[in-house]
């Protein structure tokens, strides 16, 4: 409920998801989910593994990660989801011989519940991944992510620990024959509990995607309801030319401790006429970013501006085994630095349960 | 300043590469139709020596069944890859919980679900 308290662009925010509820559960907008799935779907342990060396200014740090992912469907409708993070860091220390980490950091990233309410809506309530631009939803986990290290605005718009708690409404739905839109509308409350924290805030995004052209764009608001109550926004692209094995995306995102922008081509090497067999499984990838202090400091973002240039090379070996490395070189008035990174990554399917067979 | 300007060039070359795209699939389409029209008689000529050795309604499930298949292809190759590599094919009850989980995650719509899902569990 509403009350006179709360600021306006809370109340438009609730406004416009109450606007997406309605109408996306009349029935004329959007029809009943219907229980025509031919098959029942079985638990699963899924997620990645990945052993990331970084060679940040010449330091040295190897970074085993392992980030299990269990989905529990439930009935037609319902499905719980949940990740984890395994992490370490190992460095080396002045004086000793090899490299010394600390106890390993687990982390819950999201618990939700989903319901899926009709064929446009789903309802999810619980800790999720904030939906503010793309990277932290949509590519975070190191078996997706194209360069393996973070682009340097990825804090901004996600929360002290890249989660919200609360709810949200989203889906996706064909708007016209041309394009579809999807849209996310979320609420977070405010959350102190190390390592699940979370800051209160409410937000929207939303997007636009041409399956012909196979190009996303949209963007994302967000309104902090706490400290200095500002607001957030951002913007970001997908596109996939249909006659080139090129993915292209980029991201903005601005807010009052800092703005910045980054755009990643990445080419696959199957249209070479040579090492077919090779070339298909190779891709080359680049990242040219740039990042501007804001007004307030944020302990996540660069204390100064920032650029940053990275190209790299992946193999992929199988579906799910990766190699990566890439090599980048960051400007800034403390001091330019190389960046290097090797890694190995691994995405695994585990099913808790027979795999095959209909219902 | 500089910031500013190196975000309007990117975004110019965004827009342009855009136009290129969309530009070059219409001239796909023009072409394919172009095709299609073309091709019209020799297809019907060949559909008819078919209708002598097939009955009609076999005939059509088993077109309407590759026309879903190939439709499915393009919808999992468009949304799949859209974030990441596209996956090989899973088990059909594996892929059953996949895709609930993608519908929630990459916000798919109904239609794209069912149309991937039924690729991926042929």
């Amino acid at each position: 409920m509403l009350t006179c308290g709360l600021p306006r662009t809370l109340k438009r925010l609730a406004v416009v998801a109450l606007v997406f509820a309605v109408g996306a559960s009349t029935p004329s907008a959007c029809a009943q989910v219907r229980s025509d799935e031919d098959v029942k779907p079985v638990p699963l342990l899924t997620g990645s593994a990945g052993f990331i060396s970084n060679f940040s200014g010449g330091q040295p740090d190897l970074h085993p990660i392992a980030t299990p992912l269990v989905l529990v469907p439930i009935g037609q409708r319902w499905v719980f989801e949940t990740r984890a993070t395994f992490e370490n860091d190992l460095v080396q220390l002045p004086g000793r011989s090899g490299f010394h980490g600390g106890p390993v950091q687990k982390e819950v990233e999201y618990a939700q519940l989903d319901f899926i309410a009709n064929s446009c809506m789903t309802i999810t309530v619980g800790r999720f991944l904030t939906p503010f631009g793309i990277f932290n939803e949509r590519l975070y986990p190191v078996w997706i992510r194209n360069l393996q290290s973070d682009p340097l605005i990825l804090p901004i718009g996600i929360g002290p620990s890249n989660a919200s708690t609360g709810g949200m409404i989203r889906g996706g739905f064909k708007a016209r024959p041309q394009f579809n839109i999807n849209y996310a509308v979320y609420f977070s409350a405010l959350s102190t509990t190390s390592p699940v924290d979370s800051d209160r805030f409410a937000g929207v995004r939303t997007g636009i995607f041409i399956p012909k052209a196979r190009l996303e764009m949209g963007g994302s608001f967000q309104h902090l309801l706490q400290q200095e109550r500002s607001n957030l926004f951002g913007f970001h692209a997908i596109w996939q030319p249909t006659l080139l094995p090129l993915d292209i995306r980029a991201e903005y995102a601005n807010s009052k401790r800092g703005s910045g922008y980054w755009i990643e081509p990445a080419y696959k090497l199957s249209q070479l006429p040579f090492l077919q067999n090779e070339m298909r499984r190779t891709q080359l990838v680049a990242r040219y970013q740039q990042f501007f202090t804001g007004d307030l400091v944020s302990d996540a973002l660069p204390p100064i501006n920032t650029k940053q240039f990275e190209f790299g090379l992946n193999y992929y070996f199988i579906d799910g085994l990766k190699a990566a490395s890439n090599y980048g070189r960051q400007f800034s008035s403390a001091g330019n630095l190389n960046v290097w990174t090797l890694g190995l990554t691994y995405r695994f399917v585990v099913p808790m349960g027979s795999a095959g067979g209909p219902r | 300043m500089r910031g500013n300007w190196m975000l309007v060039c990117c975004l110019g070359v965004m827009a342009c590469l855009v136009r290129s795209a969309l530009a070059q699939e219409q001239e796909r389409s023009d072409k394919g139709s172009a095709v299609v029209a073309s091709a019209g008689p020799s297809t019907a000529n060949s559909n008819a020596s078919h209708d002598r050795r097939s009955p009609p309604a076999l005939r059509s499930t088993a077109s309407a069944e590759r026309a879903q298949r190939i439709e499915g292809e393009k919808r999992f190759r468009t949304n799949c890859g859209r974030c990441h590599q596209p996956p090989h094919k899973f088990p059909s009850r594996v892929m059953a919980t996949a895709i609930r989980h993608m519908r929630v995650r990459a916000m798919l719509t109904d239609e794209d679900m069912r149309l991937i899902l039924s690729y991926m569990t042929q």
